[in-house]
């Protein structure tokens, strides 16, 4: 278990150069009455491993559809990149192309190859008649199999993903948001649902593209032990108000939010997630 | 039995009462008639063999006018049915789209055939685009309805790639509705066979026509062989198509029915 200390350290000053995700007091609801999210305001560097943590229902998904587009907030400020994030937007259209989104139920097409879901990340570099043929180019192929490789599903390209275990499902989903060539990686709960070993195996070679990518990996988990050993910052949603944002340095777990929060404040709600 | 239900069940026995005085539909009538047919049916037992190669021959046109008629309506129908589907269209395309289809379906194929008929005049012709029409209408509907059944999980996924429609339609819609639509065709081919089998009546072609014409002149006889032939044709295509879907169309373990390759 990791050390708790508590310090006011200046690095983790909220001023940068280089935010790729801004959330300025965004409230959101999917009815009238209730919002799902309220007052929250975020602000993520290039390049970091941030978690999402939080039980259910208290906002987690709502907060990635939000930043590719496929929500709009009531009200509030979001910059992807300094882009508003909006399906209509154009700009933001071509941006999605490069933002990998796994959502908590992946998303994959059940009826085709594993190929073909990991090409669909490739779809916006094809042509009308590559994609229409399922001609695809030599290149294309070429980054698929490393990344399948990468994956581990190497000798599966041509299994139809309804015959996939959940292990290699998420595998499957995971290669297709790489093959977008991503900046941003968003990812939702996708190991909650897996044993341990299988659960880091995947966190790890998420960690590894991370690096090497230079990706920014916005990652939704229900366990709070996951999300300290892989994030570097850890945000805790709690009925739809981000309640606390830690920074993880090694073994030194910096809150840099509210200087009032105490040691055993944050040990309670690592518990109470944990436990979840 | 509550008080309720028998009310409910009181007025539509009335309704029934007074729907068959309206209509002239008379039990009595009905057991006097009962002799007429014994004798239709004597006649019918003098089945005349020597007709049953005319009878194969009109029941294989009919056949083909069912086959074209279906693979053509079919091929019209999806793209219909893309542009019907709720889930990829604003109301502005689907509403008009489902709004012509629904006028195409408030037709049966035999008036469609009168209909035809009067444009292109009596023949087999006349028939298939009866069958046409009839198909594209049921098949779109069908179609456009497994389409807005998929799972809006990875439509949502791959949306979120900001991919073209095309490839969405590519690479979710198409396999996605694709394990109903073998199983569509199926039946709608079956069903256009029975169908065709009648277009006849109104001199569109067919097997029907024979038929008609053979009860016009009293020959039950003859009609009898030709009914004959329809009624094992339509049950042989029926046994054909179940043993077509159970091989082709498997059940996966997530009690979905997937396509097999
Ligand atoms: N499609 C939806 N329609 C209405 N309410 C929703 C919908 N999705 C989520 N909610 C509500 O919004 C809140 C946050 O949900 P969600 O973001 O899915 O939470 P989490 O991912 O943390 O479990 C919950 O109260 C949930 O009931
Ligand atoms: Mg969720």
């Amino acid at each position: 278990m990791k050390q708790i200390q508590m310090t006011q350290n200046p690095s983790f000053s909220l001023i940068s150069t280089n935010k790729i995700i801004q959330m300025n007091n965004v409230w959101t609801s999917y009815d009238s009455k209730n919002f799902a999210l309220e007052e929250i305001n975020l602000s993520i560097d290039r390049g970091t491993n941030y978690a999402i943590v939080g039980q259910s229902g208290s906002g987690k998904s709502t907060l990635l559809k939000l930043m590719n587009g496929m929500m709009i907030p009531s009200s509030g400020t979001i910059k992807i990149d300094y882009v508003t994030p909006n399906m209509d937007n154009k700009k933001f259209k071509k941006m999605m192309h490069t933002i990998g989104y796994i959502p908590q139920s992946l998303g994959l097409v059940k009826n085709i190859t594993v190929l073909e879901n990991i090409m669909i990340g490739a779809l916006p570099r094809l042509n009308k008649i590559q994609s229409m043929f399922k001609q695809f180019p030599e290149n294309e192929i070429k980054e698929a199999k490393r990344i399948i490789s990468l994956v581990g599903l190497t000798g599966k390209e041509e299994r139809k993903a309804y015959m996939l275990s959940g292990g290699e499902k998420r595998r499957v989903a995971i290669a297709r948001a790489l093959m977008q060539k991503p900046t941003i990686l968003l990812a939702d709960e996708i190991v909650s649902e897996l044993d341990h070993v299988t659960a880091r195996e995947i966190m790890n070679l998420i960690a590894e593209a991370q690096k090497r990518m230079n990706l920014t990996a916005i990652m939704v988990h229900h366990d709070m032990q996951l999300a300290l050993e892989y994030a570097n910052r850890v945000a805790v949603i709690k009925e739809g108000h981000k309640i606390l944002e830690i920074g993880v340095e090694g073994d030194t777990i910096v809150d840099f939010q509210t200087g009032d929060m105490n040691t055993d404040e944050i040990m309670e709600m690592y518990d109470d997630d944990s436990k979840k | 039995m509550t008080p309720k239900n028998n009310i409910v069940i009181g007025i539509i026995v009335a309704l029934v009462v007074v729907a068959s005085y309206n209509v002239d539909a008379n039990p009595i009538e009905f057991a006097e008639g009962l002799p007429n047919l014994a004798i239709v049916l004597e006649e019918m037992l003098l089945v005349e063999p020597k007709y049953i190669p005319t009878a194969l021959w009109a029941m294989f046109e009919t056949i083909q006018m069912a086959f074209i008629g279906t693979v053509v309506g079919t091929a019209i129908a999806l793209p219909l049915s893309m542009l019907a589907a709720r889930n990829l269209n604003s109301k502005y395309v689907y509403a008009p789209v489902r709004a012509l289809l629904a006028a195409i379906r408030t037709f049966p194929s035999i008036l469609w055939a009168i209909l035809f008929v009067i444009m292109v005049g009596l023949g087999t012709f006349a028939g298939v685009l009866a069958i046409v029409m009839y198909t594209v209408g049921f098949v779109a509907k069908l179609q456009y309805e497994s389409i807005e059944a998929i799972d809006s999980d990875p439509m949502d996924a791959v949306s979120s790639i900001g991919v073209s429609k095309w490839q969405l339609i590519r690479y979710v819609v198409i396999p996605e509705s694709a394990s109903h639509l073998l199983s569509q065709i199926l039946y709608m081919f079956d069903y256009n066979v029975r169908q065709t089998s009648i277009l006849g009546l109104v001199g569109a072609g067919g097997i029907g026509f024979y038929i008609i014409n053979y009860i016009k002149f009293f020959e039950y006889g003859k009609a009898a062989v030709f009914m004959l032939v329809v009624l094992v044709t339509v049950l042989f295509i029926d046994w054909v198509s179940v043993k077509i879907r159970d091989k082709y169309i498997i059940k996966s373990q997530h009690g979905m029915e997937v396509t097999a390759k």
